[in-house]
């Protein structure tokens, strides 16, 4: 439909939006500030962690409550970033002890990270994320990565 | 693969391939990038009714882009015997395929995932083929070339 300039169909009155879906989903927005400081909060936590060398622990907090909604991109790249440090910061070895331990929720949520990474290999180490992809689709299956394309909460 | 049989809900009596029209959102599923790094990386788009993958070849010189180049368009020029050949590539990819439910209703399902993967694997080998069958051949040119001003 290229060569139609306007698409008159997103404005019949029951057109459906994308906000619409998305509150079907994700519900009401949260405000942008609230959870920017959650993340920042969040990042901290697991930082000191980490430097505890409490690397479940740290791997489990970065993988709560995580920013969901198209409004919080900035948000969502920072909390992608706190989840990137703990998970480059395990051994190849160690990865399938850590996955084993997770609860299925973190694991979905997991493997959405794992595909965010995936995004922009620039700034990640693909290899160890599809170290981590493998031992994760090993323990938790198909249905955790077809999760990930049909979940419309995105991360 | 589950795709099925799915008309436009935006013109009646059309039926088109979702994911390249984009006109209905609630029919397109999440985008997937799986990377090895910057340069080799498969982008998967999926929808009720059709799914897309792009893939980007490895270029890691002058050369593998000339050669993948030439490769990939050889290939979407002949895209009519190639059925799931997309004629153009996703922008930022170098060639996609286009999976509709007729392609998976007449074909196997595994054969046509067979068939996406086993390119994968050889595309690369056959792009560093060339580049040595190239070189080797340079070689030879230049040598006979030159061997008439001894």
């Amino acid at each position: 439909m290229a060569f139609r300039k306007i698409d008159i169909d997103a404005l019949e009155e029951d057109a459906l939006r994308q906000e619409e879906l998305d509150f079907q989903e994700i519900g009401e927005p949260r405000p942008q500030h609230e959870v920017e400081a959650e993340v920042n909060s969040r990042a901290q936590e697991v930082r000191s962690l980490l430097q505890r060398g409490d690397l479940a622990g740290a791997l489990s907090t970065s993988l709560q409550n995580p920013p969901y909604g198209r409004h919080l991109e900035a948000a969502k790249a920072r909390n992608t970033q706190t989840v990137m440090e703990v998970l480059i910061s395990i051994k190849v070895a160690d990865m399938a002890q850590f996955v084993k331990n997770l609860s299925f929720e973190e694991q979905d949520v997991m493997m959405k990270y794992l595909y965010a990474c995936m995004a922009n290999p620039e700034q990640s180490n693909s290899g160890q994320i599809l170290a981590w992809h493998e031992k994760l689709s090993e323990v938790a299956g198909p249905g955790c990565i077809v999760r990930v394309i049909t979940d419309r909460r995105t991360v | 693969m589950c795709l099925e049989n799915f008309s436009s809900q935006v013109a009646e009596r059309h039926n088109k391939p979702e994911v390249e029209t984009g006109a209905s959102k609630e029919v397109l599923l999440n985008p997937l990038i799986i990377s090895r790094n910057d340069k080799e990386r498969v982008l998967i788009e999926t929808s009720v009714n059709s799914l897309r993958v792009s893939i980007a070849i490895k270029q890691a010189d002058e050369i593998e882009r000339i050669l993948a180049h030439k490769f990939t368009r050889f290939l979407t020029q002949r895209a009519e015997s190639f059925v799931i050949l997309r004629r153009k590539p996703i922008e930022g990819y170098d060639i996609s395929f286009l999976i509709t439910n007729s392609h998976t209703e007449q074909m196997y399902k595994h054969k046509l995932v067979d068939f996406i993967i086993q390119f994968m694997e050889e595309v690369d080998k056959e792009i560093s083929e060339m580049k040595l069958s190239l070189n080797s051949r340079a070689r030879i040119v230049s040598e006979s070339y030159l061997a008439q001003f001894n």
